[in-house]
């Protein structure tokens, strides 16, 4: 009995199956990368509005302290 | 010395050498099985060519069990400790398993068609495997509509699981407890031993050996693809909060 065609549909279906997996895995690695980009510009946009925050902390409290310098010296003019 | 942590340091030294040892010798077992399925194994006289799909077949129905069995072993886990890295390991191979109940299940119907004339019949053996691929598509398909770490799906999961895994005693035994067109046994016979000549069965078992490897990679990769997800979305949950707050 000759049956090399059913022989290679069952092969094909095995290498069939394995494909199917590596679908499964690259679509878990492509989420995966969408997910930690967004995570990455977040990260960036929280970093950035720190910096600004303590930008103006910092602006706020050299304009304070500046004011106090000039203060001592009001009296003497 | 003190045995338990002994052993799971060893575990994890194997673990983690998975990378390194995995990917050679599945390509090399791999390759030994195509060569010895479709070369060196003799043609069988009554079935013809198509017997050579028994070297596909047989393993990757038994390896079935044993990514299952990782499913049941891992989700008793989740349920008993409610550690979440456990129902990484649980989800990966239920995927493992879906996939080889699939080979399994496919490869018998191609050779079913030339051997009984029909690629599928309402025999026991067949239709608890049929089950068993429909129950853990459920599965996956419930996991798949939560995210990676919630908790109380994957419980729910998990016993689902546990309950879903008692089909294999079943699939396993029912050539034994009913009349079924499926052959019986030919290599795991406790009382007679295998019923297969030397040649058959050498191949059989490189193909056992092939399988076992594939299916230990596939799980495992897939397994730190689950783990860097329920990571991930830990990280965006607490940005989340950090915003919030």
């Amino acid at each position: 009995m000759d049956n090399l065609q059913f022989l290679f549909a069952g092969f094909a279906v095995f290498w069939a199956a394995l494909l199917v997996y590596l679908l499964i895995l690259q679509g878990r690695v492509h989420s995966l990368e969408r997910e930690i980009g967004r995570l990455e510009e977040r990260l960036v946009e929280s970093t950035e509005a720190a910096d600004r925050g303590n930008e103006a902390t910092a602006a706020g409290a050299s304009e304070r302290v500046a004011g106090r310098t000039v203060e001592p010296s009001a009296p003497t003019t | 010395m003190n045995v338990p942590r002994a052993l799971t340091a060893a575990v994890h030294g194997v673990y983690g050498l998975r990378w390194l040892v995995l990917p050679p010798a599945t390509a090399i077992a791999m390759f030994a099985l195509l060569v010895g399925a479709v070369i060196a194994a003799p043609r069988e006289i009554v079935e013809g060519e198509v017997q050579r799909l028994m070297y596909i077949h047989v393993p990757s129905a038994l390896m079935t069990y044993l990514a299952f069995g990782i499913t049941f072993v891992s989700s008793l886990i989740v349920l008993w400790k409610r550690d979440m890295r456990w129902d990484a390991a649980a989800r990966a191979s239920a995927t493992v398993g879906v996939i080889f109940t699939a080979i399994t299940l496919a490869t018998g119907a191609i050779w079913g068609k030339p051997i009984w004339g029909v690629y599928w019949a309402w025999d026991a053996r067949l239709t608890t495997t049929l089950v068993l691929f429909l129950i853990f598509s459920a599965y996956l398909l419930a996991r798949a509509v939560a995210g990676p770490n919630d908790e109380q799906v994957a419980r729910y999961a998990a016993v689902f699981a546990v309950i879903g895994a008692l089909d294999i005693p079943l699939i396993h035994m029912s050539v034994s407890w009913w009349r079924t067109l499926h052959p019986q046994p030919i290599v795991f016979r406790p009382l007679d031993g295998p019923a297969l000549p030397d040649e058959m069965l050498l191949v059989l078992m490189i193909g056992f050996g092939a399988i076992f490897l594939l299916v230990l990679w596939m799980t495992s990769l897939l397994t730190d693809a689950e783990r860097l997800a329920q990571r991930t979305e830990a990280l965006r949950a607490r940005l989340d909060r950090e915003d919030r707050g």
